[in-house]
């Protein structure tokens, strides 16, 4: 499904280059990769085996720029062809928005281009999609080796649907644009007839202010044809795409405060762990979602109060990252400092000869506690004591 | 598709980037992603300019995909949080309701435990908001894109896919 993010004004498409082992999938994208400007595509990014068989997938990343306000994104995979990776081969087909079957022309190959279209619908079944609802292009591959099978051979046994077919050479590149070209048309058509689009995702340093003030993607004009798979869920009434979606009116207002949907909270009901003071004494932590917002907290830029001391459990205090909390490197803590943080919630303690003068009935039995080494063996504890009363004698010379 | 849509707003993006700062805080990790399982970033916070966000999500969420292949071959339905150890940095993912992964990347400053603790506690909170947007969603009609974008994107197409 294409991904549509309101926020960063994204649209994302994931394809898929779908076809037997050896048939020019991951050429496709290396042709892709070489020939389109540096600046509108990322690095072309290979799971392959040594012997460079893709293993899990591959994975291109391409933006054609902005239209109408909308970034335009194309994520496009490659997935391991041979038999044996079938288990992985399904995983990168979740979420598809289309697909690019690329076949061998060779006649020896023909019967693993059937085999593996078979094998791309029933993938395709498990994950609930239907392979006549998707978008899909068949790429004839190999056109420029001696002895292929005709077209017309190819169509009767690989393109029974009719759906539309491209001669290719991967490695001169002979239709691989063409054939990205066309796939991309077939999953914006479809995006545009449905009236489902989603997710968002979203480059933080593009977040606009108001979630889309002036729509760029306007809804479309036809009536939307309820597609047919999806979710049970989608009301008929969705069918008609409401005036301007894309503004913030028509969505309803979600409360930050949600009532805690307790049947669908099947998802993770994590137990709340107690955590220690550490999660929730520091005062900034309330303040930071704010403040770093789109870009990465940088080193001095916050004027922040010196923020309590955090301790792991060794009982050590760390050092925030440089201009991660208050642009300075804290200083080691000592362990009076950091029990007194936690007890008197993250206001730096007096300093020992401040506590000593202060009435020590002020301070609270907690800390007074915490001043003690906590756990002793009752041996060593009575010998502390003992210690401890005779130095009191020689102090106020009792005898 | 088998699966609900799903819409974010801006809003609902700034408090879930809040939820992350708060947990990139409160773990003293360097960075937080939040990834759909299909590979797509839905956002990202603290330092993540020297990282190449969008191969980083696909990459972990194929990992999480084949994990949970894994683990059902083992008998488990899914591992709900995978953690990857290296010299400097680790990385912790956990699963966030249905269809999201909750990625941090930390070095020796903090500990796993401090992270994983933080990150609990984060995907309870994003876990609900999740559930929130679901709801809306349901009552909301949604949005398609225009032939308009459509027409615009062919162009842009023509342009930059020239042999």
């Amino acid at each position: 499904m294409v991904s549509i993010n309101y926020s960063a004004r994204e649209v994302c498409c994931k394809i898929v280059y779908y076809g037997p082992g050896l048939s020019g999938k991951t050429t496709n994208l290396q042709y892709v990769h070489e020939k389109v400007p540096g600046n509108t595509r990322g690095d072309l990014i290979s799971l392959a085996t040594e012997a460079d068989r893709t293993l899990y997938f591959d994975f291109l990343p391409i933006n054609i720029g902005t239209i109408n306000g909308f970034a335009a994104k194309f994520q496009l995979y490659t997935v391991p062809g041979q038999v044996y990776y079938n288990a992985t081969r399904k995983l990168v087909l979740r979420g598809v928005d289309g697909i690019v079957f690329v076949a061998d022309s060779q006649p020896d190959k023909m019967d693993e281009n059937i085999e593996s279209l078979a094998n791309l619908e029933e993938n395709l079944r498990e994950y609930g999609y239907d392979i006549n609802d998707i978008p899909l292009v068949l790429q004839y591959n190999k056109r420029d080796l001696p002895g292929v099978l005709s077209v017309e051979e190819l169509n009767a046994k690989l393109n029974p649907r009719g759906v539309p077919t491209f001669e290719a050479s991967a490695t001169l590149g002979k239709g691989v644009f063409d054939t990205l070209k066309l796939i991309i048309r077939l999953v914006l058509d479809k995006a545009k007839n449905s009236n489902k689009n989603q997710r968002k995702p979203v480059t933080a340093a593009s977040l606009s202010k108001e979630p889309a003030a002036s729509p760029p993607v306007s809804p479309s004009a036809q009536p939307v044809p309820v597609t047919p798979v999806k979710e049970p869920s989608a009301p008929p009434a969705a069918a008609s795409p409401s005036p301007a979606p894309v503004t913030p009116a028509p969505k309803p207002s979600p409360q930050p405060q949600p009532q805690p949907v307790s049947a669908a909270a099947s998802a993770a009901p994590q137990p709340q762990v107690a955590s220690p003071a550490v999660a929730t004494e520091s005062p900034q932590a309330a303040t930071v979602g704010v403040a770093p917002k789109t870009k990465a907290p940088v080193a001095g830029t916050k004027p922040q109060p010196a923020q309590p001391a955090v301790s792991n459990p060794d009982g050590e205090a760390y050092r925030p990252y440089p201009g991660s909390t208050t642009g300075k490197i804290k200083q080691p803590v000592t362990s009076q400092e950091q029990s007194t943080a936690s007890v008197t919630g993250g206001v730096r303690p007096a300093t020992q000869t401040q506590l000593e003068k202060s009435n020590e009935h002020i301070i609270p039995q907690q800390q007074q506690d915490s001043d003690h080494v906590p756990i002793m063996a009752p041996s060593m504890r009575r010998r502390a004591e003992k210690k401890k009363r005779g130095f009191f004698k020689r102090l106020f010379g009792i005898k | 598709m088998s699966e609900d849509s799903l819409i974010l707003y801006e809003e609902e993006i700034k408090q879930i980037e809040k939820i992350i700062s708060k947990l990139l805080k409160g773990a003293e990790a360097k960075c937080g992603l939040l990834v759909d399982k299909d590979g797509h970033l839905i956002t990202r916070q603290g330092f993540t300019h020297s990282l190449d966000t969008t191969a980083l999500a696909a990459l972990l969420a194929g990992s999480f995909a084949s994990t949970k292949e894994i683990a059902k071959l083992v008998g488990e339905p899914e591992f709900s949080v995978l953690f990857h150890q290296g010299k400097k940095d680790h990385i912790h993912m956990s699963l966030v309701g249905e269809r999201s992964i909750l990625v941090v990347i930390f070095d020796d400053r903090t500990t796993i435990g401090m992270v994983r603790l933080c990150a609990k506690e984060a995907a309870t909170d994003l876990t609900k908001i999740f559930e929130q947007i679901k709801e809306n969603s349901k009552a909301s009609a949604q949005p398609s894109i225009s032939g308009e974008f459509a027409d615009g994107a062919q162009d842009k197409l023509d342009d930059i896919f020239q042999d």
